[in-house]
């Protein structure tokens, strides 16, 4: 956290824009492959074990793996407790996202989330901000 | 929902919750420390081993709930994190910091619900 903050592609940010894009990416494929290889009826399907049958799921692991080194890499530069509140503008990005370019429609209550979201965000990133004048 | 996968999905969050700081004290130790300090590996070690149990319970949740029904849960993680990066890894916490993280706790939870 006291360290000398690194530039260009070391950059902790630079990796935090990375992080999420991630996180998308994981998140969509985990599902798929959890839904690929749905069997209620199956006790031991509580554990998840049975998921790792899809090739989606192991591609989910692979990006998940990388975006672990990732985190614990912004970890060393900023606190987790500013960290983990930005790690979360991917829940604005992926509904805003699917507005531009999918055209998806947004329910009124969505857009109230989205807006919270942001206004928290702004007011997170300021003390991100001084921790970023401090390094 | 029945109890039981009320019972998972708490244990979900926990070991989820459990893991950051984990990871988080594990990179303090190493900035301090050293990676190759046994303190560090052992700290990383169980760090990835409790997120490894919360990955797996979130694989089988997945198989019985939607993405979205399952978020909101995930939401309530943001504050609890921080709270507990303040708690237990005595990091500066402001009502500014707070405020920000309610936001976008009760921000993450209205997306998810709608």
């Amino acid at each position: 956290m006291t360290k000398n903050q690194p530039r260009g592609f070391a950059n902790p940010w630079f990796q935090f824009v990375l992080n999420i894009i991630g996180v998308v990416v994981y998140e969509l494929l985990l599902k798929a492959g959890a839904a690929a290889t749905a069997d209620p009826a199956n006790g031991w399907s509580w554990i998840g074990i049975n998921a790792l049958a899809s090739p989606l799921t192991w591609l989910a692991i692979a990006v998940i793996i990388v975006d672990l080194v990732i985190w614990l890499y912004i970890l060393r530069y900023i606190p987790l407790s500013i960290a983990f509140p930005l790690s979360r503008t991917v829940d604005v990005l992926v509904p805003i996202s699917c507005w531009l370019i999918l055209r998806e429609t947004i329910s009124p209550l969505r857009w109230c989330g989205i807006a919270l979201v942001i206004i928290g965000l702004v007011i997170v990133a300021k003390p991100a901000a001084e921790l970023e004048e401090r390094l | 929902m029945t109890w039981g996968a009320l019972a998972v999905i708490l244990v979900w969050l926990a070991t989820f919750v459990a893991g950051q700081l984990f990871f988080k004290r594990a990179m303090d130790l190493s900035s301090n420390l050293g990676f190759r300090n046994h303190k560090t590996i052992f700290t990383l070690s169980i760090g990835i081993l409790v997120m490894t149990t919360s990955f797996c319970l979130n694989l089988g949740l997945l198989q019985r709930f939607d993405l979205s029904y399952l978020y909101p849960f995930q939401g309530s993680s943001i504050i609890i994190i921080t709270l507990l990066a303040a708690i237990v890894l005595k990091e500066k916490l402001t009502p500014r910091l707070i405020l920000g993280t309610l936001l976008i706790t009760v921000g993450v939870v209205l997306v998810s619900l709608s």
